[in-house]
C-alpha cells in the first residue's frame, strides 16, 4: 500500500516573537516494512538554521531555528511511504508472555541496547495499581505472548471510551483509568505500561492512520490526526505492532513516523518562542490519502 | 570546656579512653582562650555576617529537593580533620570523580554496562536523568565539578553517601562559611594550622577556561543561575562574584547559529563556556522532559555541536541515579578496574562531633561532609576542606536538611589539597586574577543593566519617602498645634507632600472626614509602608546584581532589609528612619565611591537621578499645590526643604525667613545644590553623552529648557501657577525620559514560551 501523508502544523503567537526553536518528528523513518518515497519540510517563514539528525532510538529529527520577528510559524510535513502488513503473530509456535520477559531481563550485547530501554517505566508509563488489575486477568500463566497482546489489545478497547473532548498529551495515566476514557495516547501509554509492568519491551509508536469518512459523505481535508500505538518485542518474532485504540492487530492502514520509550521521546512539534507575552493558538490538521 | 560524647561511639575530638585527639588538642586550648560565653557572641556574628551575604535568609537547603527549608546558620566550632585522613577522603573523592565520568562516557556511548548486564537498562533508561540527547555528540569531558557526601559510623570508618554530578552545590557555601569562620574564629584557624581553600574559585574558573572550544581566543565564561528564586542562588552569586564571572540567567543567554550569546548592552557578545547552575531537567525547555522555563531554549543544540561548552555536561546527572550509585563498586570494577575505596553508607549509627550549643556549650553531634572536586587541566583537585551539615534529630543522613552547617578544617599538614595530579604552581596567579572585581567597563548584560537601573530609583524613592517622614513626623512630634495652624493649611500641605513621595496621586479628599491628625497619621504610615517597600524592591534588585557591587554595599543591604522588617512591625518611626537614611546615605557613598564608572554604575546613577528629579518636582508642586496662609506657609517650605536635604544650605544662603523664589532657585536652577534639579540634569547630560544616546539626551535638553524658563514669562494668575508650570514643564521630559530609557535599553521581551503539537 502506498499513502501520501501531509501534516500540517500551525502557530499564531499573537505578537512577533524574537527568536523561535522548534523540534520536529515529522519525516518518517524508514522500517523493515516501510519505505519512505520521498519527504518535504515546508517552513513559513523560512528558517534561519535548520538541520536534521538520528535521535537516540534511530528517528529523523528536525530542529529548526528562527531568528527574527514572526508572528506565526506553519510547518507542513509531506510523505509518500510504501507500507506492508505483516502476517499476523498469533498463533504458530512462540513464547509465552513469561518467557519474553525472561529474554528481555536476560538479553545482553546489542539486544540488551535495543530492547532493555522499552523495559523501562518512565512518567507516563507508570506501574500503577490499576495497571496490574487490569492486565490480571489477560496476563493469564503460559500464554503465548502473541495472543497476550492481542488480549491486552481486546481489553483496552472494550474498556475505554475513545473521547478526544476527554484528554490532551499531559493527562496523567491516573485520570485515563480513573475516567475509562481517552485518546490514542492514552490507550498506547496505557498498554505500554501493562506489558512494561509485566516485564517485557514495548515502544510508543507514533504516526498515521488513513481513516473512512462517514457514510456517504466525502472525505475533508485535514480531518484525520497523528495516531499512536505500540510495538511489542518477542524472541523469534522481533518487534510487532498493535494498535490498542482501534483494536487492530496487526495494524492495516498505518504510516509509523517514529518511536520511544514514550510520547514525550517523540511528540511531533515541540517548540519555545521567546518574546512578549500573548496569546497563541494552535492548530493541526493530517491528510492521509490512499495512492495507487 | 565540658564535653562529653558517648564513649562507644566514634567521636572526632575525644578518643575512647577520655583522652583528646591530636588535632582537637590546639582548637580545645583555642576554644577554651575564646570561652564558652564568647561563643555564644561568635554565632550571633557569623549570622550577621550571612544575612549580609543575603545567605541568612534565602538559602533553602543544601540540595534544594522540596525539603522544607531551614535557615541557614553556621556554627563557630568548626568539623576537624586530620591530613592524613582527609588524604584517604580526597583519594576516595577523586576516584569516584574518575569512575563516573567513565560511567558518563559508557552510559551515552558504548554502554558496554548495559551490555554486559552491570547495569540494566530499563532501569537506567526509565530515569528522566538519562537525557537521551546528551548521547548524540558526546563531549570531551562530562564533569569538571563534583561533589560527594560522606559520613563517619560509630565503628570510626568513613561511608559514602552518594555522589552529586548534576549541579553539584557545596563548593560556593565552604567558601562563604570559611570566609566567616575566617573572621568570627580568626584565632583558632591560625593556630589549629589549617590548610586554605581559597584558592577553590581559582581552580574552578581555570577548568572552566580549559573547556573552552579549540581556536577560540578571549574566551568568556559565564555562570549560568536559575535566577534569584533558585534554592541555591546565594551560592551561584558568590561563586560569581568570586571567580570575577558575569552571573547570567536564562533571558541573558540566546542560541542563534549553534553559538550561544550574552545579551549585553552593546548588542549580542558571544559565550564559549557555560558554568551551568541550572540542573539538567532545568536546562534546555526545549527537552523532552524539561522543568520549568528557567533555562536557555536550544542551549544543548549548541553544546552538541560545539558551539559552547557546558561544565558540567548537559546529562551528567545519570551519574546520581540508584541504578548507578547502587552498583558503583560493580560499575568500578567493569570500568576503570578498580576497587572502590570507601564503601557505601547502609545505615549504621553515626561518630559524633563537637557541635556548639548556646545552652549546653559543646554538645555532640552528627555530621554529614561534603567534598567537593574540581577536574581541570592538571587533574582532579579535591578541595581541602568543605561543609559539614549537622543533622537534626530523626535527620535521615541522605536528606539534604541541615539544621546547621560547619566549617571543616583540614589541620596537621601544610599541603594544599592535591588528591591525584596535582594543582600547578601557576593557581597562585589565577588565585591572584580571580579576585578582581569585575571589570565594569566590560559589556553588561541587560538584564544588570535593567536591575541596576531599577535599584538606583528604589534607592532614591525609599530614600525621598523616608525623609519625608522623618521630617513631617520631627515637625508633628516638636509641635503638635502645627496640625491646626492656619486652618489646617499645613497639615494639608504636609500631607500633599507625603503623598508627593510616596508617588502617590493628589487626592482632593485627602482630607474629607476624618480629622487632620488622623489623616496626617495615616499618610505617615503610609509613607513608611513605601520605605519598606522601595526598599525590598531595591534589595530584590540588588540580589540579581551582586557581582556589580562591592561586599560592603551586601552588608548595608542586609541590615537595611533588617531594619525595614522592623520598621513595619513597629511604630518606632523617627529612630527607624535615621537608620534607614543612614544606610541609604552609605549605599549612595558606595555607589559614588566604590563602583567603576561604567555602563553599569551609569545605568545605576541615570535611575536615582531621575527618580531624584521627579520625586523633587513633586515636593515643589506639592507645597505650592494649594492657597496656604503665610503663616502655613514658613513651617512648610521648610519641611520640602529638610525633605530634600536643602534646609542647611538655605540657611547659610539667604539668612532670611524662607521665600518661594529662592526655594526654587536653590532646588530646581543652583547647578551646585547636589539635591537640586539642575544638578541631577547635569549628571543625565553626562551619561547620555556617554552612552552615545541623542534620542535620551534632547529630552533631558528639554527638561533644562524647562527648568530655567524665565517664571515671569509664565506668571498669569499669580506665582504658585507659574511654579505649577515649571514642575509640569519640566517632569514631563524626565518622565518620558524613563520611559525611553526602558524602551531603548532594557525592553528585550525575554519570556520563553513552550508550545506543543499534536
Amino acid at each position: 500500500m502506498r499513502f501520501a501523508v501531509c501534516h500540517r502544523t500551525e502557530y499564531h503567537y499573537g505578537r512577533a516573537m524574537s527568536d523561535g526553536y522548534t523540534v520536529a518528528h515529522l519525516v518518517p523513518r524508514a522500517t523493515p516494512r516501510q519505505v519512505v518515497e520521498s519527504t518535504s519540510l515546508d517552513l513559513d517563514p523560512s528558517a534561519d538554521e535548520q538541520t536534521e539528525h538520528l535521535d537516540a532510538f534511530g528517528n529523523r529529527v528536525m530542529r529548526i531555528g528562527i531568528h527574527r520577528p514572526h508572528d506565526h510559524l506553519v510547518v507542513t510535513a509531506r510523505s509518500v511511504v510504501r507500507v506492508e502488513v505483516p502476517q499476523s503473530v498469533v498463533g504458530g509456535a512462540q513464547p509465552t508472555w513469561e518467557q519474553t520477559a525472561d529474554a528481555v531481563r536476560e538479553a545482553r550485547g546489542d539486544l540488551a541496547c535495543e530492547v532493555g530501554p522499552f523495559a523501562a517505566l518512565t512518567p507516563s508509563t507508570p506501574a500503577l495499581p490499576e495497571v496490574v488489575d487490569l492486565c490480571a486477568d489477560v496476563m493469564l500463566p503460559g500464554r503465548p505472548i502473541g495472543e497476550t497482546v492481542q488480549a491486552l489489545s481486546t481489553r483496552i478497547f472494550t474498556d475505554f471510551a475513545f473521547d478526544p473532548e476527554f484528554s490532551d498529551v499531559s493527562t496523567p495515566l491516573a485520570d485515563v483509568l480513573r475516567a475509562r476514557r481517552g485518546v490514542c495516547q492514552d490507550f498506547a501509554h496505557l498498554m505500554l505500561a501493562c506489558l512494561r509492568a509485566n516485564g517485557l519491551a514495548a515502544r510508543y509508536v507514533s504516526g498515521y492512520i488513513e481513516t473512512d469518512p462517514p457514510p456517504g459523505q466525502p472525505k475533508l481535508a485535514g480531518t484525520d490526526a497523528s495516531h499512536a500505538w505500540c510495538g511489542v518485542w518477542a524472541p523469534g518474532i522481533g518487534w510487532f505492532d498493535v494498535d490498542p485504540t482501534n483494536d487492530q492487530m496487526p495494524p492495516r492502514r498505518h504510516v509509523t513516523c517514529a518511536w520511544g520509550r514514550d510520547y514525550t521521546d517523540v511528540a511531533p512539534v515541540r517548540g519555545v518562542v521567546i518574546g512578549p507575552a500573548a496569546a497563541q493558538s494552535l492548530s493541526v490538521g493530517v491528510d492521509v490519502t490512499s495512492l495507487p | 570546656m565540658q564535653y562529653q560524647p558517648d564513649a562507644s561511639r566514634y567521636d572526632e575530638a575525644v578518643a575512647p579512653d577520655g583522652s583528646v585527639r591530636q588535632g582537637w588538642r590546639v582548637l580545645s586550648a583555642a576554644l577554651a582562650s575564646v570561652g564558652v560565653g564568647e561563643l555564644a557572641e561568635r554565632q550571633r556574628q557569623a549570622d550577621r555576617m550571612l544575612d549580609a551575604e543575603g545567605a541568612g535568609h534565602l538559602v533553602h537547603d543544601l540540595t534544594g529537593r522540596g525539603v522544607a527549608s531551614r535557615p541557614w546558620r553556621l556554627d563557630p566550632v568548626p568539623m576537624l580533620i586530620e591530613q592524613a585522613e582527609f588524604d584517604l577522603l580526597a583519594r576516595a573523592a577523586a576516584q569516584r570523580v574518575r569512575v563516573l565520568e567513565a560511567v558518563m562516557a559508557d552510559l551515552y556511548g558504548e554502554r558496554t554496562l548495559v551490555r554486559t548486564g552491570v547495569v540494566p537498562a530499563a532501569e537506567v533508561a526509565a530515569s528522566p536523568s538519562l537525557r537521551m540527547s546528551a548521547g548524540l555528540q558526546r563531549p570531551a569531558r562530562w564533569l569538571v565539578q563534583h561533589a560527594v557526601d560522606m559520613v563517619r559510623t560509630a565503628d570510626g570508618t568513613w561511608r559514602v553517601l552518594g555522589d552529586f554530578t548534576d549541579s553539584p552545590t557545596g563548593l560556593g557555601y565552604a567558601l562563604l562559611n570559611r570566609s566567616i569562620t575566617a573572621r568570627v574564629m580568626a584565632e583558632p584557624l591560625r593556630a589549629a594550622g589549617t590548610s586554605p581553600v581559597g584558592v577553590a574559585a581559582a581552580v574552578l574558573r581555570r577548568a572552566l577556561a580549559a573547556l573552552a572550544p579549540t581556536g577560540r581566543t578571549d574566551t568568556r565564561t559565564v555562570v549560568l543561575s536559575g535566577g534569584s528564586e533558585h534554592p541555591s542562588y546565594v551560592e551561584h552569586s558568590y561563586l560569581a562574584v568570586q571567580m570575577g564571572l558575569h552571573l547570567a540567567e536564562g533571558g541573558d543567554l540566546v542560541m542563534r547559529q549553534d553559538r550561544l550569546w550574552l545579551r549585553a548592552l552593546g548588542g549580542l557578545e558571544p559565550v564559549d563556556v557555560v558554568y551551568r547552575r541550572l540542573e539538567d531537567a532545568g536546562l534546555d525547555p526545549l527537552e523532552p522532559r524539561a522543568q520549568g522555563v528557567n533555562g536557555v531554549p536550544a542551549i544543548t543544540w549548541a553544546a552538541q555541536r560545539g558551539g559552547v561548552v557546558l561544565g558540567n555536561a548537559f546529562g551528567t546527572g545519570v551519574g546520581e541515579i540508584a541504578a548507578v550509585q547502587q552498583r558503583l563498586a560493580d560499575v568500578a570494577g567493569a570500568l576503570v578496574g578498580e576497587s572502590l575505596l570507601l564503601r557505601p553508607y547502609a545505615g549504621e549509627p553515626l561518630a559524633t562531633t563537637p557541635v556548639y550549643d548556646a545552652a549546653q556549650g559543646l554538645v555532640p553531634g552528627r555530621v554529614v561532609l561534603r567534598l567537593n572536586t574540581v577536574v581541570g587541566p592538571d587533574g582532579i583537585w579535591v578541595m581541602p576542606g568543605g561543609a559539614g551539615r549537622v543533622l537534626a534529630d530523626g535527620d535521615h543522613p541522605a536528606a539534604p536538611t541541615a539544621e546547621r552547617t560547619k566549617d571543616v578544617w583540614v589541620v596537621g599538614g601544610a599541603r594544599s589539597g592535591r588528591a591525584e595530579a596535582g594543582v600547578s604552581a601557576s593557581t597562585a596567579t589565577a588565585q591572584a586574577a580571580a579576585v578582581q572585581q569585575v571589570d565594569f567597563g566590560a559589556s553588561v548584560p541587560k538584564r544588570a543593566a535593567d536591575a541596576l537601573y531599577w535599584m538606583g530609583r528604589a534607592a532614591e524613592r525609599a530614600e525621598v519617602a523616608a525623609r519625608a517622614a522623618r521630617v513631617v513626623g520631627a515637625q508633628v512630634e516638636q509641635d503638635p498645634y502645627l496640625v491646626t495652624l492656619a486652618g489646617g493649611g499645613w497639615a494639608m500641605g504636609a500631607v500633599a507632600l507625603l503623598r508627593s513621595a510616596q508617588g502617590a496621586p493628589q487626592r482632593s479628599d485627602a482630607v474629607d472626614g476624618a480629622p487632620l491628625a488622623e489623616v496626617l497619621q495615616r499618610e505617615l504610615a503610609a509613607t513608611r509602608a513605601t520605605v519598606a517597600h522601595q526598599v525590598s524592591s531595591l534589595v530584590n534588585e540588588a540580589r540579581s546584581v551582586r557581582e556589580y557591587l562591592s561586599t560592603t554595599t551586601g552588608r548595608v543591604l542586609g541590615r537595611l532589609a533588617r531594619v525595614v522588617s522592623d520598621l513595619v512591625r513597629t511604630d518606632a518611626a523617627v529612630d527607624d528612619l535615621d537608620l534607614i537614611l543612614i544606610d541609604l546615605a552609605a549605599l549612595a557613598g558606595l555607589a559614588t565611591e566604590s563602583t567603576v564608572r561604567g555602563p553599569a554604575w551609569r545605568f545605576l546613577d541615570l535611575g536615582r537621578r531621575i527618580e531624584r528629579g521627579i520625586a523633587l518636582l513633586g515636593s515643589v508642586e506639592a507645597a505650592v499645590g494649594q492657597a496656604v496662609d503665610p503663616l502655613a506657609f514658613q513651617p512648610l517650605i521648610e519641611a520640602v526643604l529638610a525633605a530634600n536635604e536643602s534646609l542647611v544650605a538655605y540657611r547659610r544662603r539667604y539668612r532670611s525667613d524662607v521665600e518661594l523664589h529662592a526655594v526654587v532657585d536653590l532646588l530646581v536652577r543652583d547647578d551646585v545644590n547636589p539635591r537640586g534639579l539642575a544638578f541631577q540634569l547635569d549628571r543625565l547630560r553626562e551619561h547620555l553623552a556617554s552612552l552615545a544616546w541623542p534620542e535620551g539626551g534632547a529630552l533631558v535638553e528639554q527638561a533644562v529648557r524647562a527648568t530655567f524658563a524665565d517664571l515671569d514669562d509664565v506668571v498669569v494668575r499669580g506665582r504658585r501657577l507659574s511654579v505649577d508650570g515649571l514642575v509640569l514643564a519640566a517632569r514631563g521630559p524626565l518622565l518620558q525620559l524613563d520611559a525611553a530609557v526602558v524602551a531603548r535599553w532594557f525592553a528585550d521581551p525575554v519570556n520563553p514560551m513552550v508550545l506543543g503539537g499534536r
